[in-house]
């Protein structure tokens, strides 16, 4: 009987596992909503029609597409996640926003790895939170460069700022760059000088730590070109290549724009690479960001679902769908095999952005504050008087980027490259909440700094908090002030902070 | 200070006695606090006597009540039902059946989590096979905190009814006692028509205004005392929850959070107040003169096409602001059309900075604001003017009055008697002006001095651009906008209230039939 | 007539003829000023060489290109879902305006003064914050997106009753007398409110509808809102906003502007023919509070 038992259990364990498996085809029919810019609704349309044909699972999606602005789609996501698309575009600085309200399913670990495999580094980067993909890359399209005409900008004057003012005052004409509204262009003269702001982001979205180095004295030769193009009164904070029409000569702008130029100015459009300034004698080229579009997948609560809108993004963003977006739309693509291919090579567009890539840095995760806080830069700058307001301009900067930690009372800092005294030459820093951050010592000596828990600089117990760690450290005690600390060896580390203890390892 | 009588105070000149109802309102101001107070306990106590005279009433009833006015406690209009009041024990009966089914089916529910507004956040499984995540939702602290009002509204509204149910049978017992007949049916249904026919009025509208505009209200009030924002979104990340008075501690506080460079909340706060009351004064009182002026112009003997003036004014009305706002606000861009005609003159060397230079953009909202506003003025006044009686005008110039002096004796006396009310709703009204600086301006440009915590802040945004910023910012901090919006809301009432005890003539409704 | 009189007759008549010059000058100035933008836009939807934005006035070609393209896209769906919720609004929103402000003008009940003062105070919040709760409530009842004409049609005509005061102000110009003879008559309170006092409230009914006609047209943030995510349930005001964002602004900024022509026409017609009554509405009306 027990074995009669014992049979029937196991036979209908087996007819249960059949079932399941059934269960798990993929076979249906689904209504889906799919968010994508205005212009590329007819194409989404056509790339799920052939999605249906061609796929042997026989999945059908009967997709509503709505057009949903790639700079929108986070504010909108937002509104009600549960109401929202299942699949949607948008631009990377909405990542961060998106994964922290839960807007973003995670990529089964298959699909990630085809993924990571399929497209730009530096792509797949912008989709990752921690280490942790959140998202398909779409583009790899979202940087800017300069437009101008050729009728009032000569050739031999492209490449320098100030030449470029000069002719834009002289002809009466507008200079159109971001500056006062966008802190995505405004950034372009930090990067010139060297400058970085590196933030970190662990699995949820959450922001664990930054390095920004805008308040130094290379941010101040930044400002100051900055302060050129900003005090002309024939400067213009647009990015938009429409102001071409209202009496710009010269207008810094995207791909995205390129079409629009075309038929506004005709042979007379140039687009090349951002200009160099001059400070102190020495010229310093433009940087820029260089960003993405992603798509997205929708949390779902129904797995087969789920499945089947994963299947559908990776195909939204494979080698063939790309490269009908950038035939359709001339949206320059993430997959690398795309992007080698000689049409890709060739676009006048594009051609442009790649001139300018050497000077551009990936545009990683940003906190969603950044935008708001550095874009007030360019309007302290403007008001500045003289160098002593410019340095007030970084250090209102440094300071409200640092209260982003400071208000969380777990919030930790730490600085690096300390030169031994109280002088801070050179310095990086990082603050930390709850989290590690990997930081590079390049010498041994007089090289280290200190780590203090907020607000209180004077009587920090940095060093006494180490508890893991401590034989690749050394105290300097008080004599150098403020138990501040040195790397006995160059290298690579990573330091955690737990909120009560601090771990240092080499790597 | 002084007490003038009757007599004194009509002798004083216009301004005199504006500065004596003025101090002596000030002056009021204690007394009129310790007299709130007073009256508060007084309400109070009155309040708790009144308590204590409904359940001694309640109990009396139950006590001296016969056995259907018993039952009627437990099982609402069965008092009703059973004297042949049909109408009124069905309705009774009915809300009861409603009001307890509710409650055993969710209400229950959303009470029982309106401490805590939710436990367990959503959740989240990996499947191999599919290679894909799932998410589970739980818990929904909107949802909880929405419904858990709403169940204290029926809560409230369902003790009402019972109480108005007792009462009822109490006085159909006396009804029958002495020997009368009750209402039947028919009699109240005609009642809904006639003698309660203000209640029939009311009810759609109350209901609808109860749901649409005090719930949300309340709702908002409440927010303020959560911590829901971006990250807390109460369903789909992570739940919100009570933090008692923590967020106005923030926006109250002087403490800079920003950094050395930037301002508190508290100063930030009270920069933008400033901003939205010249702003409010400005708009109210420009449009209003020079509305006031324009209709004069229009109505004076022998100005032809009357008619066409005014609409060519009204187009203003017509169109919506959303379009013609937009296009001004670009005419006064750096280069937009204005700016390039003003060069093409010769006129100017470079760009005026209209929405470049805070001072700049301040003026220009404001006279861009007088565009959108004399045609409302001009109407409204056109008829008030019409109204002042002509003899007085005949005797004024009789007198040998200037245009001036008639203006200053008759008509603007008149005018600012007729339409002091209206200034005061418009002064409130500027102070939440949204689509003016909203399409114009969007706030910019930006202060760099403002509390970074609490996004950009530009400096022509009002405390309801700013308000709107913070709700669709990056971080959405819903709970510090409705902190805003609170103090908006005092902000306005001591407004009002001061304006109320300065001003004769607003006071008594009456005063106007 | 003696010698001095006419004198000063000519001289006034001389004084005013040149004040009425002057102010004739200084209306047509205004006028001018008025009409610009309006103008302009009109131009700016006939101009078909370019469809961005541009820094002149008059188009060098000219056109019906965009109208035409308008009505390729959305444009009709979001001017129906408008033009629906604008007309049920103006319906139901009335009645309900003249059931308040008939009933706070006309009965004097326990409830009354406290009623009026509660609303008073509730005005003061700004609303603004509500939006996000109203989505809630509208989303429970099916009532958002795809959906969202009426759930924007529920929420404008629910909280309308808070707007009583200008009819309120009218009621009261009407004596109280004529009530109180139809009473003695034994007419209802109902009967009193159709066959006497409506008809003689032509004004402020005109009034109450035409501003309830004119605020949808112009909703934005609460429409776009409510109607996030999809074309279907947009409002001409939202749908024609997201035409300037910047990827869209180059090819539809003519057309946003022959939208906006439309969208102005019906307010416009109507506001030619019943300027008339909305003067005397709000004259009536307004200043009473």
């Amino acid at each position: 009987m027990k074995k009669f038992l014992a049979l029937l259990l196991t036979a209908v364990m087996a007819l249960s596992v059949c079932l399941t498996a059934s269960a798990e085809s993929l076979a249906g029919t689904y209504d889906i909503t799919v968010w994508v810019a205005e212009n590329a609704v007819s194409l989404t349309e056509k790339q799920i029609k052939d999605f249906n044909e061609s796929n042997t699972d026989g999945i059908v999606f009967n997709a509503t597409i709505e057009a949903v602005s790639e700079s929108e789609a986070a504010t909108q996501m937002i509104t009600d996640v549960e109401a929202g698309g299942d699949i949607f575009c948008f631009a990377q600085d909405q990542f961060a926003r998106l994964v922290q309200a839960n807007a973003l399913a995670k990529l089964g670990t298959k699909a990630a790895e085809a993924v990571i495999a399929a497209n730009d580094a530096g792509t797949v980067a912008a989709a990752t939170s921690g280490d942790t993909l959140y998202a398909y890359p779409l583009t790899a399209d979202n940087g800017y460069f300069m437009y101008y005409d050729k009728s009032v900008i000569p050739e031999e004057d492209v490449d320098s700022l100030e030449k470029l003012i000069a002719d834009c005052e002289a002809n009466q004409k507008y200079f159109a760059f971001e500056q006062q509204t966008s802190a995505w262009y405004l950034a372009s003269f930090f990067f010139a000088t060297g400058c970085k702001s590196d933030w970190k982001t662990d699995d949820e979205g959450n922001f664990i730590s930054v390095n920004d180095t805008f308040d130094s004295p290379a941010g101040l030769i930044a400002v100051k070109g900055m302060k050129k193009l900003v005090d002309s009164p024939f400067h213009l904070s647009s990015g938009s290549v429409n102001e071409f029409n209202s009496g710009a000569a010269v207008v810094v702008s995207g791909t995205w724009d390129y079409t629009a130029a075309k038929e506004i100015l005709g042979d007379n459009l140039g687009a090349t690479d951002l200009p160099s300034f001059e400070v102190d004698g020495k010229e310093y080229h433009l940087g820029s960001f260089n960003g993405c579009k992603l798509l997205g997948v929708k949390p779902q609560v129904d797995a087969v679902k789920a499945a089947v809108l994963h299947r559908l993004a990776q195909y939204l963003t494979g080698e063939k769908a790309q490269m009908e977006r950038f035939e359709a739309l001339a949206w320059g693509p993430s997959n690398v095999v795309d992007q080698a291919s000689e049409a890709v090579q060739a676009n006048p567009g594009l051609a442009a952005l790649i001139a300018q890539a050497p000077y551009s840095v990936p545009q990683g995760q940003i906190h969603g504050s950044w935008w708001d806080i550095a874009k007030v830069i360019a309007e302290d700058v403007k008001n500045a008087k003289d160098e002593a307001g410019l340095q007030q301009a970084l250090d209102n900067y440094y300071d409200k980027i640092a209260s982003l930690f400071k208000l969380d009372t777990s919030a930790l800092l730490f600085v690096g490259a300390w030169n031994g005294w109280n002088n801070a030459d050179d310095t990086d820093t990082y603050y930390l909440k709850d989290g590690s951050v990997t930081l590079e010592v390049p010498q041994s000596d007089y090289m280290g700094g200190r780590i203090v828990t907020p607000g209180s600089w004077d009587s920090d117990k940095g060093f006494l908090q180490v508890t893991t760690g401590k034989e690749l450290i050394q105290d300097l005690g008080d004599d150098v002030g403020d138990n501040n600390i040195v790397f006995l060896a160059p290298g690579n580390y990573t330091v955690t902070w737990d909120g009560a203890a601090i771990t240092i390892a080499a790597n | 200070m002084k007490q003038y009588s009757d007599l004194e105070f009509l002798k004083l000149s216009r301004g005199q006695k504006f500065l004596y109802r003025l101090r002596r309102f000030l002056l009021s101001i204690p007394l009129g606090i310790g007299r709130f107070f007073m009256n508060l306990f007084r309400a109070l106590g009155k309040g708790i006597a009144g308590i204590g005279r409904e359940l001694g009433e309640i109990g009396s009833t139950f006590v001296h009540g016969d056995w259907k006015t018993k039952i009627s406690f437990f099982i609402m209009g069965f008092g009703s039902l059973a004297r042949g009041q049909i109408l009124r024990g069905v309705l009774f009966l009915l809300f009861e059946a409603v009001f307890i089914a509710y409650m055993v089916m969710s209400g229950g529910y959303w009470l029982s989590m309106l401490p805590t507004l939710g436990i367990t956040g959503p959740s989240e499984e990996y499947s191999e096979i599919l290679d894909a995540y799932v998410t589970r939702y739980h818990d929904n602290s909107f949802q909880i905190l929405l419904y858990g009002v709403l169940t204290i509204f029926f809560i409230i509204a369902f003790i009402y009814t019972w109480r108005v149910n007792i009462r009822q049978n109490r006085i159909a017992e006396k009804i029958l006692a002495s020997g009368k007949k009750l209402k039947s049916g028919r009699d109240d249904l005609r009642s809904i028509v006639d003698d309660q026919f203000h209640k029939t009025l009311l009810a759609l509208p109350m209901t609808g205004i109860l749901v649409f505009t005090v719930l949300p209200i309340l709702f908002m009030i409440l927010v303020a005392f959560t911590n829901y924002d971006g990250t807390h979104n109460g369903y789909t990340n992570s739940l919100f929850t009570w933090v008692g008075l923590d967020n106005f501690n923030t926006m109250l506080s002087w403490n800079v959070t920003g950094g050395a460079g930037s301002q508190s909340y508290a100063a930030t706060f009270g920069e933008v107040l400033l901003w939205t009351l010249i702003w409010a004064f400005f708009a109210t009182f420009t449009n209003y003169f020079l509305g006031m002026f324009v209709a004069m112009a229009i109505n004076k003997k022998g100005i032809r096409f009357k008619k066409g003036w005014r609409t060519i004014l009204v187009l203003t009305i017509a169109i919506p602001q959303f379009i013609s706002l937009l296009y001004v606000s670009k005419m006064f861009a750096k280069n937009g059309i204005i700016n390039g005609f003003l060069m093409s003159m010769g006129w100017i060397e470079k760009a005026l900075p209209f929405w470049e230079d805070p001072t700049w953009a301040r003026i220009t909202v404001i006279l861009i604001n007088i565009w959108i506003g004399i045609p409302y003025l001009m109407l409204i006044t056109t008829g008030i003017l019409m109204n002042i009686p002509a003899d007085l005008y005949e005797s004024a110039r009789i007198d040998g009055a200037n245009a001036w002096q008639q203006y200053r004796k008759i008509t603007l006396p008149y005018m600012l008697f007729v339409t002091g009310p209206y200034l005061l709703t418009s002064f409130t009204g500027n102070m939440n002006n949204f689509n003016v600086i909203f399409l114009l301006t969007g706030g910019a440009p930006t202060n760099p001095a403002a509390s970074s915590a609490a996004g950009t802040v530009g400096y022509t945004d009002l405390l309801i651009t700013w308000l709107f910023k913070i709700t669709t910012g990056a971080e959405s901090q819903y709970y510090l906008a409705s902190v805003i919006g609170i103090l908006v809301f005092v902000v306005v009432a001591l407004i009002s209230l001061v304006v109320y005890n300065v001003l004769p003539s607003i006071k008594n409704e009456e005063d106007f039939r | 007539m003696s010698e001095a009189t006419a004198k000063r007759h000519m001289g006034l008549r001389a004084s005013r003829a040149v004040s009425n010059t002057f102010i004739h000058v200084l209306l047509i100035v205004i006028s001018i000023i008025w009409l610009i933008p309006f103008v302009c836009i009109v131009l700016q939807s006939f101009r078909v060489e370019n469809t961005g934005p541009v820094g002149y006035i008059i188009p060098h070609q000219w056109g019906t290109d965009n109208y035409t393209r308008l009505f390729q896209t959305d444009f009709p769906r979001w001017y129906t879902n408008t033009f629906i919720a604008a007309l049920v609004t103006a319906v139901l929103q009335t009645v309900i305006v003249l059931c308040m402000s008939y009933t706070l003008s006309r009965f004097r009940f326990k409830m009354r003064q406290p009623l009026m003062r509660f609303m008073l105070i509730l005005g003061m919040f700004p609303g603004m914050l509500t939006m996000i709760i109203l989505y809630r409530v509208l989303k429970d009842l099916g009532l958002t997106q795809a959906n969202a004409v009426p759930g924007l049609i529920l929420v404008y005509v629910a909280s309308s009753g808070m707007g009583y005061y200008v009819s309120k102000g009218f009621f009261d110009t009407i004596p109280m007398s004529l009530d109180e003879a139809a009473r003695v008559d034994g007419a209802t309170r109902a009967k009193i409110l159709y066959k006497i006092i409506l008809p003689l409230s032509k004004p402020i009914v005109i009034y109450t509808v035409l501003t309830a006609f004119m605020g949808p047209w112009g909703d934005y943030v609460f429409a776009r809102y409510i109607a996030f995510g999809t074309s279907a349930g947009k409002n001409v005001a939202v749908g024609l906003y997201d035409w300037l964002n910047k990827d869209q602004i180059s090819n539809s900024y003519t057309m946003f502007c022959a939208g906006g022509v439309l969208v102005a026409l019906p307010v416009t017609i109507l506001f030619l023919f019943l300027q008339k009554y909305y003067v005397e509405g709000v004259t009536g009306g307004a200043v009473k509070g």
